[in-house]
């Protein structure tokens, strides 16, 4: 039986904390007192995933078994998640892999001739072969690519079709193939609560014109938080725009979770608490610590990005979105849901080298911000681990490092808008427009694997939350003057942190440390 | 009595190596290896060759697993570097159940290396490479050497129909899958050539199907006349495998084929060649498990 998350205090025979630290390491002494949120361990994964997924396909929840709804002369268009999740990128076959074969498999007995599968990236990047070989596996890749497997494309003036407003005035936009469909069905994968339901259409295959309605500061700052759809406001736009499309569209969707078993047995001792550490979790972490230490930034990149999560498929179901995402709900928070009593004055968070957004790349700043200050911050239900006024602090290496194929944006967003202001209303004012229709950043999305213009501006929206929240945001081990362009201070030491978060907080601050990743849910009473 | 048979001891060894030297000079003299061949002596006619090996030693053990090694720790791995071969219609070629002739355009000396790569474990395991007697095999330290990397044998493009047919045919009905090129030639600029009839000979007088391939930017690595490959950007499409219409002749066949490989030269997919996505599919269907009680 795999044990609970949970919460331990820190006390003189407390083994030093492990922290990400970018593509890194560390350990720490926390103070006398301070907590450590510990991930539950991962569930059992269904033994049989095959037999798993024909079985929700045959007995769907609120509507006809997927069988039933193919027929030969009809137009199919499967649409699936992109590689943004899970991550790190899950060990293959990946699960939406096994669900699409069973899919394919029932549209080629039915005789359905005209199929299409589209990644639906949204604005974000489009993936290499390899990363969607990876995805789909290589029979459906040798099968359909690449006519007609293919990557959604939100700035196509002619495959993205106007379907409507929402009763609250929000735009939204479709690909003109599953506007044409007689049937799509939608392979999602969802990791934290924020992913899947409705908001897998309304963003993945939309356009800029329809993702505004809800990628936007007043959205965002009124979602309490984004990780916990009853309290996000991000998440009830999502879903009214998902209602026009269940209008205009006949959706099948199918929702698959996967367990926390986040890191291959290479790096077993990440997802282990310190207390559980054998000798050779122990040598592991030597090792480890050492080469992150001494090898060149790209050395230790391609070590960190070629590693794959052994995820486990935890559950699988199929039918109406919103009665799927209900189970899928159920499952994810059973997994992640960790009991926290009360806030606290410091939260520490190890931000590791990996994000969404940053897949096969280096994590630049201003994904560390939202990586950082955005997802994880925002882990919790009810209210912040964090109290309102309480001190953040972060470790990780803070370069001043882009990818240049895939953020170009980012490094204009970088030096010409942080230098201006960090107040996310402000930037959304001022620059977002100009970024979004910049025609060198539209072709680099359509043609190129770049981010769409206007993902920084998202990406640092995300964090608006937390900014408004924390009384202050301190990086431990950063570039010095990078640290200062995000807005944030930044120590040496985390130590020094502490120090500096006391004119903040006062002296004998409470702490708790979010051992993250494995990632988890903050349930705070 | 031998030098080594322990005899005579080194008198005898002495007298061994005077003989042969005795031998030796004998016909050097009678030769006239030191001068001009005698005026005298009649005109030289056309060189009769030895009679032809078909290479059998190459297509049995142990040379098969040390083919297998030497393909997959080099040859393949190098094709991989240079080319990146995209494949389209390998699912054609996974679970065949009775040998096939690969038909493909030939452009380049990498096309056999980009056919093999193309080709799965088990279908290049038992793939023989039909090789230009004339070319590869004049020489035969050189055939044997590649007879060893790619299991090639000698087929002869001037011997007519029955001189092509008899080994080739051998091999077919010995459960070989067989590459054959049939332009017989490398095509000087990159386009194809018309086809030879040998492919339809050959599949009419063993019943078996052919694949027709076609392979873009081979050329481009290494055109004839050029020693050395440079890297560059290959597809390799396969086709579905045809097989001879009833009272179909084997030029028509032959004919049919070509027209094939040209169709797969072709943007878009030619789903008539390489079959709808539901054949495809169902063509790709991994073997199930059965598991042993």
């Amino acid at each position: 039986m795999p044990r609970p998350g949970a919460v331990i205090e820190v006390d003189r025979n407390t083994p030093p904390t492990l922290f990400h630290y970018g593509e890194g390491v560390r350990l720490e002494k926390l103070p006398l007192g301070s907590r450590i949120v510990y991930p539950p361990d991962p569930l059992d994964a269904i033994a049989h995933p095959e037999r798993a997924i024909k079985r929700a396909l045959a007995k769907p929840l609120e509507d006809d078994p997927l069988k039933s709804l193919l027929r030969s002369g009809m137009k199919l268009t499967i649409a699936f998640d992109d590689l943004s999740l899970p991550l790190p990128p899950m060990a293959a076959p990946d699960v939406r892999q096994l669900v699409m074969e069973e899919v394919i498999d029932m549209a080629a007995e039915a005789g359905v001739e005209d199929i299409h599968l589209i990644a639906a990236l949204g604005l974000h990047r489009r993936m290499t072969e390899d990363e969607i070989r990876h995805i789909v596996g290589e029979r459906i890749f040798s099968t359909f690519w690449p006519d007609r497997l293919y990557q959604h494309d939100g700035e196509d003036p002619e495959l993205n079709v106007y379907i409507g407003k929402t009763a609250d005035g929000e735009e939204v936009t479709l690909h003109k193939r599953a506007v044409e469909s007689d049937l799509v069905v939608y392979v999602n994968l969802t990791l934290v609560p924020m992913d899947g339901g409705h908001k897998s259409m309304s963003t993945g295959l939309a356009s800029y014109r329809g993702i505004r309605a809800h990628h936007n500061v007043k959205t965002l700052l009124g979602s309490r938080s984004y990780m916990n759809p009853p309290d996000s406001a991000l998440h009830h736009s999502c879903i009214r725009q998902g209602q026009l499309i269940e209008d205009t569209v006949r959706v099948f969707h199918i929702e698959t979770t996967v367990n926390n078993h986040a890191f291959p047995a290479i790096a077993n001792f990440m997802q282990k608490r310190e207390t559980d550490w054998t000798a050779q979790d122990q040598a592991m972490f030597l090792g480890m610590k050492q080469m992150t230490d001494l090898a060149p930034p790209a050395l230790k990149r391609s070590i960190f990005h070629a590693m794959r999560a052994p995820y486990g498929l935890t559950s699988v179901h199929a039918g109406q979105v919103d009665a799927v995402h209900e189970k899928t709900m159920e499952a994810v928070r059973n997994q992640l849901s960790v009991r926290v009593e009360g806030q606290t004055d410091i939260v520490t968070l190890g931000v590791p080298y990996l994000g969404p957004y940053n897949v096969n790349s280096p994590m630049n700043p201003v994904l560390v911000v939202c990586m950082g200050v955005g997802y994880m911050f925002n882990f919790y239900r009810n209210k912040p681990v964090l109290r309102k006024g309480g001190v953040l602090i972060l470790t990780h290496p803070c370069r001043y490092e882009f990818d240049a194929v895939q953020h170009p944006s980012y490094i204009d967003f970088y030096d010409e808008v942080l230098a201006d202001t960090t107040d996310p209303a402000e930037i959304e004012k001022k620059y977002e427009l100009r970024f979004a229709e910049d025609p060198w950043f539209r072709q680099l999305y359509r043609k190129s694997h770049a981010y769409h213009g206007v993902h920084p501006f998202y990406a640092w929206y995300w964090a608006a939350h937390a900014m408004e929240h924390a009384g202050d945001i301190i990086v431990v081990g950063g570039e010095r003057e990078v640290v200062h362009r995000l807005g944030f201070k930044s120590a040496t030491t985390l130590e020094d942190a502490f120090e500096m978060a006391e004119q903040t907080v006062g002296r004998h601050p409470s702490v708790t440390h979010m051992r993250m990743p494995p990632i988890m849910l903050a349930d705070v009473e | 009595m031998t030098w080594y048979s322990g005899e005579g001891g080194l008198s005898g060894l002495v007298h061994t190596v005077g003989r042969i030297t005795d031998d030796v000079r004998r016909v050097r003299r009678g030769w006239h290896w030191d001068t001009p061949r005698p005026h005298t002596w009649p005109e030289q006619g056309a060189v009769v060759p030895a009679p032809a090996s078909d290479l059998g030693w190459a297509r049995q053990e142990p040379v098969r697993s040390i083919r297998y090694l030497i393909q997959r720790g080099l040859l393949l791995p190098f094709t991989e570097v240079m080319a990146h071969p995209k494949v389209e219609g390998r699912e054609w070629v996974r679970e065949l159940e009775r040998p096939v002739i690969f038909a493909a355009n030939h452009s380049s000396h990498a096309d056999t290396s980009l056919i093999l790569h193309a080709l799965t474990d088990r279908a290049r395991e038992r793939t023989v490479v039909a090789a230009a007697a004339d070319y590869w095999f004049k020489r035969p330290l050189l055939g044997n050497i590649v007879s060893l990397f790619l299991n090639t044998f000698p087929f002869s493009r001037t011997g007519g129909a029955q001189a092509q047919l008899h080994s080739s045919s051998q091999l077919l009905k010995s459960g070989w899958n067989l590459v054959l090129f049939p332009e017989g030639s490398r095509s000087p600029d990159g386009r194809i050539q018309e086809f030879k009839p040998g492919v339809g000979h050959l599949a009419k007088e063993t019943g078996t199907p052919v694949v027709p391939m076609h392979i873009r930017g081979a050329y481009q690595i290494m055109p004839k006349n050029q020693k050395l490959p440079l890297p560059g950007p290959v597809r390799v499409r396969i086709g579905k495998p045809m097989s001879l219409q009833p009272k179909e002749g084997s030029r028509e066949f032959t004919a049919r084929v070509e027209k094939a490989v040209r169709a797969l030269a072709t943007e878009p997919r030619q789903p008539d060649l390489q079959g709808t996505w539901i054949e495809r599919w169902k063509a790709s269907k991994p073997r199930d498990l059965r598991y042993e009680d």
